[in-house]
Order: structure tokens, then C-alpha cells, then sequence
């Protein structure tokens, strides 16, 4: 994958992930002076107009955001959207191509961080090996959309083996990048992982803000391994 | 802009620690002054498979929802009078509450010690006035 097809793919799934999120916000009267021109630049992006402007504008409206709401919205997908614009916007500033590459390249580090970090610290937490911490998530947290999902608290093997699923995949994540086929199974394996969140914890966002950094690290392991 | 600086780094610098511990997990709670205590939007007690796949592009309640469970947070840590303010801005459109009502809520904890699950209030606002 070339670097301007990969810019160009990023382009096109964080203007989705941003007029989903914005779509959303446009529900509460009091947001839309932020959300609606948010909406019109990521039309703009979606359709490549000068993407570069574009690109730094949206970055103002989330500083702008992230004020209005005294930091994130949404936790980490608002992380991400914002890490995925600010290097999106780096990589198109009139530098060379040397420091453009940088800016992506740091995306798709972060986003293989972003598994890897997320497993190591559960793998080091006893009640992540032993499954409790799963079940506390179907148990007691805020997360699952509905009542009867917090009965999967008490599907032990399930939770255990689950757990496991996601700290392997979490963790085994980097080793991926030595090789495209298995990069692609990761992302998609990740992909699943992601559905499978909205569907149960109701985290839709992570969805399409992580799906918009893949493009960055496809490139990645094509440029260097 | 010191201010935006310290919100905006830790989004260029993430830490990516989810769920590194199961927290105590707020629990939103409102009433009308004197009133009896109510649950602020109470989740279903299922939701259809097809409903979770709409709720892919289209999640307004839920996501709110999750804020307010930040907001929740930030109020017990920080005692933070944003927070504060969207709580009640947001809880009096949630519920309906009546222009000239009296609204109050509280926050109550929910947490595992050992096998038990233990449920602790750890702030009650004073009511306001839900405006016109």
C-alpha cells in the first residue's frame, strides 16, 4: 500500500467515524454549534476537498470539543479519533516526505500499542488470568446494554476462556506486523473484537474510531518489514 | 491553553489502559424534591440482536449515558463543577423533569469485596431548580 493511498483510506474512514459520532451529538440541541460544521467538513474530507485544510479544521473543532465537554465524550474512541486527526494532519503538512511518514507511522505504532498495552496489564492482573475481572464487567459495571447480559457473569468458562481469548490477541498483536497475511487475520480477529464490544457494552465509537487507524499500519508493515 | 494542552496530551500520548482494574461502577439516581428515588434511564431488560446492530451507527442514548457515567466520576475524584452542571442540565431533560421542580440525584457505587457485592452513595447534590 502506497503512503497516499493510505492517507487517502484514513481520510475516508475517519470522516465516517466522525460524522457517525457527530450524527449522534446533533440529537441535543445545545451541541450542534459544535457538531454541525464538524458534519460539513467531514463531507468535505469524505470527498477529498482540501483535505489538508480540512484536516486541521476538524483538529480546532476537536479542541474545541474536548473543552466543551471539559475532555473526552466517549473515553477512548475520542482518544483515538483525535490521535488519528492530529497525525493525519501532520503527515499532510508541506514537509518532507520523511516527516510525513513520521506522523503516520506513529499512528500505526499507537494503534499496535494500543492492543499490546491493553493486554499486558491484564495479563498481569490475577483476576484477569483467573476470568473474575471479566465477570466483574457482566456483573457490576456500567458496560452491558442490557439487564439479562449480566447473567454471563456466572458462565465461569466462558468469561475464563474469553479472558484468555482477548489477552492472547491483545498481547500476540505485535508479532502480527512481521507478516501481511497475519497482520490481516489480526485486524480482522481485532475487527471482531470490536463488533463483538459495541454489541455487548454498547462501545460503538471504538468501533469505527479504531477501524479509520488500519489503514496506517497496513502501510506500515508494507514500507518496512 | 494550559488547560486544553492538559486534555489534549493524553490523546496524543495515550496510556491504552482499559480496564486495567474493574472500578466501582456509578449508578445515577434522581428524584423530585421529597420524591421517592428513580433510576436515571434504566437499561432494558434485553435488547434484541438487531437492535445492537443498529446501535453500530446509531447510539445517541447509550453514549450519553456513558458520558454521564464519566461525568459521575469526575464529580466523586474531582468535585468538578462542570460536572456538576451537566449532570443536572442533562438529568432534567433525561427524566422530564417539570420547569419550577425541584431536582435532585445522588450517585451510588457499586463494587465486589471478596463475594460480595457492595453498593455505597457517595454524593447527593443539593436540589436546583430545573428552568424554564
Amino acid at each position: 500500500m502506497s503512503f497516499d493511498l493510505a492517507l487517502r483510506l484514513t481520510e475516508i474512514l475517519l470522516a465516517l467515524a466522525l460524522l457517525q459520532h457527530s450524527a449522534e451529538h446533533m440529537t441535543r440541541p445545545e451541541d450542534r454549534r459544535l457538531f454541525a460544521p464538524r458534519i460539513a467538513l467531514a463531507l468535505l474530507m469524505l470527498a477529498g476537498i482540501a483535505t489538508a485544510w480540512v484536516t486541521w479544521a476538524l483538529w480546532g473543532i476537536g479542541l474545541l470539543i474536548l473543552r466543551r465537554f471539559d475532555g473526552p465524550y466517549n473515553g477512548g474512541s475520542d482518544k483515538m479519533t483525535l490521535l488519528v486527526l492530529t497525525c493525519l494532519a501532520c503527515a499532510h503538512l508541506p514537509l518532507d516526505i520523511y516527516w510525513r511518514e513520521l506522523a503516520l507511522a506513529y499512528l500505526a505504532v499507537q494503534l499496535a500499542l494500543s492492543y499490546f498495552v491493553s493486554g499486558w496489564i491484564k495479563v498481569i492482573n490475577p483476576d484477569w488470568r483467573s476470568g473474575i475481572a471479566l465477570s466483574d464487567v457482566f456483573r457490576f459495571s456500567a458496560y452491558p446494554v442490557s439487564v439479562r447480559l449480566r447473567r454471563i457473569a456466572d458462565w465461569r468458562g466462558a468469561t475464563f476462556a474469553a479472558s484468555w481469548a482477548v489477552m492472547g490477541l491483545e498481547l500476540a498483536f505485535p508479532l502480527a506486523v512481521l507478516h501481511p497475511l497475519a497482520l490481516a487475520v489480526a485486524l480482522l480477529a481485532c475487527a471482531v473484537f470490536h463488533l463483538s464490544n459495541a454489541c455487548f457494552f454498547g462501545l460503538n465509537r471504538f468501533v469505527w474510531a479504531w477501524f479509520s487507524a488500519f489503514p496506517a499500519l497496513l502501510w506500515l508493515q508494507a514500507r518496512v518489514v | 491553553m494550559l488547560r486544553t494542552l492538559s486534555l489534549l496530551l493524553p490523546a496524543l500520548i495515550p496510556s491504552w489502559r482499559f480496564f486495567k482494574t474493574v472500578a466501582p461502577s456509578p449508578r445515577l439516581w434522581w428524584r423530585l424534591e421529597g420524591g421517592d428515588w428513580a433510576p436515571v434511564r434504566p437499561r432494558p431488560e434485553r435488547v434484541a440482536f438487531a437492535t445492537m446492530l443498529r446501535r453500530l451507527v446509531w447510539n445517541p442514548d447509550w453514549n450519553e449515558d456513558l458520558y454521564l457515567v464519566t461525568l459521575s466520576e469526575r464529580l466523586v475524584e474531582t468535585g468538578s463543577a462542570h460536572s456538576l452542571h451537566e449532570l443536572n442540565t442533562r438529568i432534567a431533560r433525561i427524566t422530564g423533569a417539570p420547569p419550577g421542580a425541584r431536582l435532585q440525584f445522588r450517585l451510588t457505587f457499586v463494587t465486589r469485596s471478596g463475594a460480595t457485592i457492595l453498593t455505597e452513595e457517595l454524593y447527593r447534590s443539593d436540589p436546583v431548580e430545573v428552568p424554564g
